[in-house]
């Protein structure tokens, strides 16, 4: 289901990325970015959250002229004198206008990093006023959204995510590389449909799906993280040599019985001792070796 | 300076990662030691430093700083030290006289809810000043890019700043110093509670936790161990680093265990304690 969604929203279609501090999911918005941005679509980023040039990073080639940066990165609060955009001026109007300033056939797409920083600063009824007006408005085809899940109330977060027609959740995977995804989206005619998919991007932004996860097994380790050689730095040796490491292979230990070792112990050798057993007239002697049922 | 966690970060005096904001947080441990190491780092490498010094006075800074090898005092004459010294600037906000003239940095003490936008102000005045004065100056002396030390953000949390405007201000820190400057950023933030899955942010601290992770580049949060108290080793520290250039999504982190002593505190893997093996 990733991977249709890499491949375009309808129009009016609300996409939201929800991450976590365990995991950013701003490599994944850059990659719907890329998606959009090759499928000849207008980008429109309003960046609160990371300047132009780290959003960019990983984002190359020609495509890159269609992508409009607001920066509402560097004077978000209009602190300074000539603020460019301002989390003020997030309103259907003036949005309208920003995207409206280049001229482009097709209607752009609105890419928001983050609404977190928005919701900080405006009540969550009036931001989903605004997504919703800016849906039905016309003026944008789609809107592509990040939200950091663990920063608001479980109310504010819902109440978006109600509003969106697919949502993204990414989680950290198993392995290093990859990460999970779960989705779920909902189709004009009312059907929700749900899924879960491990995924893992590429350098040049496009969207591997690996299997379903499966949810046994436990946590694995990085392989590439090396243990730390324990026996290092002490003051005895605790390493073997080859020859050393041959002769504890060959020890054979005391209390486990091989066959030569019984015979061995139980039928004395010759030149030790040896013992002579008269019995009396009041011993019971008895001819059967008392060992015969010992399961040694 | 830690030598061991200069291997750990990947950093020394001459060469280090600039535009790099460092969240140093701890849950009910005491994480600024590690303020000390980034305040002797910095001042080592000749870099500008803006210590935003809210909880301890500058001479608790010089006694410790002296036993890692720096003079914060000959550094704040040089001029390569600027230290804005909370408590004092504090009293002169609290008990208004007329010889005070403070700085702005400490009004929101008058009125929390109107936020940091002075304490930036005065951050940001004095950090693009000195940029400026560099640039003409002859005979000056060259220094690296700047740096900004917070101790501590959740002082201002208690001083009634609201979590939104304390992440605001890191925000606007981060613009300047990191992106526009090229400057590096180490703030300190501690929490007192568990851990909980509550939505019911009742504490703020956990919400200005969570909002800095997001915004910064490197994590190093301090916890005690696990298991409990330990004469040995006081604690561990957990190292995140979330954004590699073009390495993707993810974050790599590494657990280590630290132990204080006199002059500095040493670092190593766990269970590798030279008092255990």
């Amino acid at each position: 289901m990733l991977t249709e969604l890499l491949q375009g929203t309808d129009a009016g279609g609300f996409l939201l990325i929800q991450d976590s501090a365990c995991l950013s999911g701003r490599h994944l918005l850059r990659s719907f970015i890329n998606a959009a941005l090759n499928r000849e679509e207008a980008v429109h980023v309003l960046g609160f959250e990371v300047g132009e040039e780290e959003l960019k990073d990983g984002l190359k080639g020609s495509p890159i002229q269609r992508l409009h940066f607001h920066n509402a990165y560097t004077d978000p609060l209009g602190w300074t004198d000539n603020p460019t955009f301002t989390v003020h001026q997030f309103c259907l109007e003036e949005l309208t206008r920003l995207v409206k300033q280049t001229s482009h056939p097709k209607p752009a797409t609105l890419v928001i990093d983050s609404l977190s920083w928005i919701l900080r600063h405006h009540s969550p009824p009036a931001v989903c006023k605004t997504l919703q007006q800016l849906r039905k408005g016309g003026a944008v085809r789609a809107i592509i959204a990040l939200l950091h899940a663990d920063m608001h109330q479980r109310g504010t977060v819902g109440s978006v995510c109600q509003l969106a027609t697919s949502v993204v959740t990414v989680a950290p995977g198993m392995k290093g590389d990859e990460a999970v995804a779960k989705i779920t989206k909902r189709s004009k005619s009312g059907k929700v449909m749900q899924d879960e998919e491990i995924f893992s991007i590429k350098e040049d932004l496009t969207v591997a799906v690996q299997s379903r996860p499966s949810h046994l097994g436990p946590k694995q380790t990085d392989p590439e993280e090396q243990e730390t050689d324990p026996t290092a730095n002490l003051t005895f040796n605790l390493r073997l040599s080859d020859t050393e490491r041959e002769a504890k292979e060959k020890l054979s230990l005391p209390f486990v019985f091989s066959k030569e070792k019984k015979t061995a112990l139980l039928h004395s050798g010759p030149g030790s001792g040896r013992i002579l057993y008269e019995p009396d007239a009041n011993d019971d002697y008895d001819q059967e070796d008392p060992d015969d049922d010992l399961d040694v | 300076m830690f030598t061991e966690l200069n291997s750990i970060l990947n950093s020394t005096p001459d060469s280090f990662t600039q535009g790099e904001f460092i969240l140093v947080s701890d849950r009910r441990s005491d994480a600024s030691f590690l303020i000390h190491h980034f305040l002797s780092l910095y001042l080592r490498a000749r870099c500008r430093v803006w210590f935003l010094g809210l909880v301890q006075s500058f001479n608790h800074y010089s006694a410790v700083s002296q036993r890692l090898g720096v003079s914060l005092a000959q550094a704040k004459e040089k001029g390569q030290l600027v230290f804005l010294e909370g408590l004092k600037e504090s009293l002169s906000v609290l008990i208004p006289q007329e010889t005070n003239t403070g700085s702005q940095a400490m009004d929101f003490l008058r009125d929390p809810a109107v936020g940091l936008k002075s304490l930036y102000e005065f951050v940001r005045s004095s950090v693009s000043s000195s940029s400026g004065r560099d640039e003409g100056a002859d005979g000056a002396e060259e220094w690296g890019p700047p740096v900004l030390l917070v101790d501590d953000l959740s002082v201002l949390l208690s001083l009634g700043v609201s979590v939104g405007a304390v992440l605001d201000f890191s925000h606007y820190c981060r613009a300047t110093v990191c992106s526009q400057l090229q400057g590096n950023v180490v703030m300190l933030a501690r929490c007192d509670g568990e851990e909980e899955e509550d939505d019911e942010d009742d504490e703020g601290s956990e919400r200005l936790l969570k909002g800095l992770t997001h915004q910064c580049s490197l994590t190093l949060h301090v916890q005690g161990l696990p298991t409990g108290y330990c004469r040995d080793i006081h604690g561990q520290v957990e190292v995140c680093w979330r954004r590699r250039q073009g390495d993707g999504q993810h974050a790599q982190k590494k657990v280590f265990q630290y132990k204080v002593h006199d002059k500095g505190a040493s670092f190593f893997a766990r269970g590798t304690s030279s008092a255990v093996l």
